[in-house]
């Protein structure tokens, strides 16, 4: 389970002092939690400080136990990569690597032999239905179905938590349907923490957690529909 | 998709730009092996001559020790007399004082190379196997025995008048055949007439051949105990001395050739600085899904190695090309290949073609690695 505690971020700009993220508490249970609020409500903070890109002023992120924050930089990576998953809004593929390659990506950081990556590359990618762009480069690709690449690639090690950063904010109506399908059937076995804009989105979450000048300022637990 | 392969697709992905880097790597590696084959060629060169020669002592004056062949005369007849009263002593073979004289200029085309003899002695004492084509072996009164290569360029045949000086004169008596080595440029003469030319009756240098059993180190040190003021060198000596000379020489042009390869060093941590900046956010990318900053590192710091090692390669095979058309045209005009490629060269233009990519790609890389995830994915 990931676990905020009392979470702080403070930023210096000039003389000035920049509160993004005050006492933040959360513990976060399997299923798909939403997170919304304003731009400036401190979204961004709260997902770079839980996936561990940024360290907090004060208080911790707590991953079954484990503290977050207490690790340097390099252990941070490594429990990224066998315990967590990012899907980002601008998609953020390597633009030099095909699809399957992309997908392969977090395997061949874990050291799996090149035939391993390459059979779970193909099944991830038959499963958001890209089998037939297995070769093709981010360039080639529409933006819903970069974005499906990049959910394959979230989900290559089977991660027990998976983010996703505004996953629909450039795609359009059907491929946003798609992408969505997708990230919650894959949220339903993992703790997904989905940070939107999108209140429609937000309402398929379990949980929606509403942010407002870098506090929580409430919880609502909805009935997921179906 | 190994990481080597990663870093190929990034190098691919910019061809044109890699291109180019290649390309000023290429040019510095290809000037530093010609410059430096240069030393290995003369090495290769001189060695093979020495060993050929057959004299295993050179008598010269003190002061002008190491290759003083062309050195002005300054043994005198009273010197070589008493040289050859310690020879005699000593019981060596032959003990032949010999002078040179250099016409010409620059061009080894226009040049011409005396060497005078004792009479009665020919050039294959001092040069063993040269072999009459045509003619005598031993020049003659008032007769030249000419080198295979000089009678080709000049075209000299048996009864070519060869002009000293307006008042010295001789005919061609012998033509050599062509043996690959010194003794090709050269042309023999009796002692008398090239010391009238230069108005002396000293030598430059008394050669001395010694008897099966001989050691060569004591009869110089005896030779040079004899008669004070000059300098008996054995062959073993004559060649440490030319290494020490060219050693000297390879530091020189290694030195020129520092330029180019600095050059190249600045292109390559150039181009990779380049790359890393425009891939931030693909480091930051790499990084959030749980590359640690060594991988990154390792990245671009191979990037880095092989656009030198391949930039390396490519120069080192044409300064070879360079050094083969550069010994065909040297083979053809002096009958020596000053130019070689040699493995020992190839593995040093290697080497410091992977080091300059070492170190062009550290820094690069330490920045590429040391960036803060958050900014590199632009979430601040």
């Amino acid at each position: 389970m990931l676990r905020a505690e009392n979470l702080s971020k403070r930023y210096r700009q000039g003389e000035k002092e920049v509160v993004a993220l005050l006492g933040f508490t959360y513990a976060f249970p399997r299923g798909a939690t939403a997170v919304v609020g304003p731009s400036g409500s401190g979204k961004t903070t709260l997902l770079n400080l839980l996936a561990g890109f940024d360290l907090p002023s004060e208080g911790g992120v707590y991953l079954d136990g484990l503290a977050l924050h207490q690790l340097p930089e390099d252990e941070r990576a490594r429990v990224r990569l066998k315990h967590m998953g990012f899907v980002f809004q601008q998609w953020n593929l390597i633009p030099t690597l095909t699809a399957w390659e992309n997908v392969a990506f977090p395997l061949l950081l874990a050291g799996r032999p090149r035939k391993e990556r390459q059979e779970q590359a193909f099944a991830l990618l038959e499963r958001v239905g890209l089998a037939h762009r297995l070769h093709h480069l981010p360039s080639r690709l529409s933006g819903g179905e970069q974005q499906r690449v990049a959910l394959a690639r979230a989900l290559a090690l089977d991660p027990p938590v998976l983010f996703a950063d505004e996953p629909t904010g450039n795609l359009d109506a059907e491929s946003r349907e798609q992408v969505a399908a997708l990230l919650f059937e894959a949220g339903k076995e993992r703790t997904l923490i989905l940070v939107t804009h999108d209140l429609e989105l937000a309402a398929r979450a379990e949980r929606i957690l509403y942010l407002k000048g870098g506090r929580l300022a409430r919880e609502e637990v909805v009935q997921p529909a179906g | 998709m190994e990481i080597l392969h990663l870093v190929l697709r990034n190098l691919l992905a910019r061809p044109v730009r890699s291109l180019l880097t290649l390309l000023g790597v290429l040019i510095a590696t290809a000037s530093m092996v010609l410059f430096l084959s240069f030393g290995e060629g003369l090495r290769r060169s001189l060695f093979q001559e020495l060993s050929r020669v057959g004299p295993a002592i050179q008598v010269v004056p003190e002061g002008t020790e190491g290759l003083g062949f062309g050195g002005y005369p300054e043994i005198t007849p009273r010197q070589l007399a008493a040289l050859q009263e310690a020879g005699q002593a000593l019981g060596v073979r032959a003990l032949v004082p010999t002078l040179f004289l250099a016409r010409g200029g620059f061009d080894p085309q226009t040049s011409f190379f005396f060497q005078g003899l004792p009479p009665g002695v020919g050039p294959d004492l001092l040069y063993p196997g040269v072999r009459a084509r045509e003619g005598r072996l031993v020049p003659t009164e008032g007769g030249a025995v000419v080198g295979g290569k000089v009678a080709k360029r000049s075209q000299l045949s048996l009864g070519s008048p060869l002009r000293l000086s307006p008042q010295v004169g001789l005919k061609v008596v012998g033509i050599l055949e062509e043996s690959g080595g010194l003794a090709d440029n050269l042309i023999f003469v009796p002692l008398a007439p090239l010391q009238q030319v230069l108005g002396t009756e000293n030598y430059s240098a008394v050669l001395v051949a010694l008897n099966p059993g001989q050691k060569a180190e004591e009869v110089a040190r005896a030779l040079e105990a004899a008669v004070p003021g000059l300098k008996a060198q054995t062959t073993g000596e004559v060649m440490r001395f030319a290494e020490r000379a060219l050693r000297i020489s390879d530091l020189v042009r290694f030195g020129i050739s520092l330029v180019a390869l600095i050059v190249g060093g600045l292109l390559v941590a150039n181009t990779v600085m380049m790359s890393v900046y425009e891939r931030i956010r693909e480091f930051g990318v790499m990084r959030a899904l749980g590359a640690r900053r060594g991988f990154i590192f390792r990245l671009v710091v191979l990037e880095a190695l092989l656009l030198a090692l391949l930039g390396g390669t490519l120069g080192l095979a044409l300064g070879g090309v360079v050094s083969f058309a550069i010994n065909l045209y040297t083979l053809d005009q002096v009958g020596l290949a000053l130019s070689a490629v040699t493995p020992r060269l190839s593995l040093f233009a290697l080497l410091v073609a992977l080091l300059l990519g070492l170190l062009a790609g550290l820094l690069p890389a330490y920045h590429a690695s040391r960036i803060p995830v958050v900014e590199a994915l632009g979430r601040v």
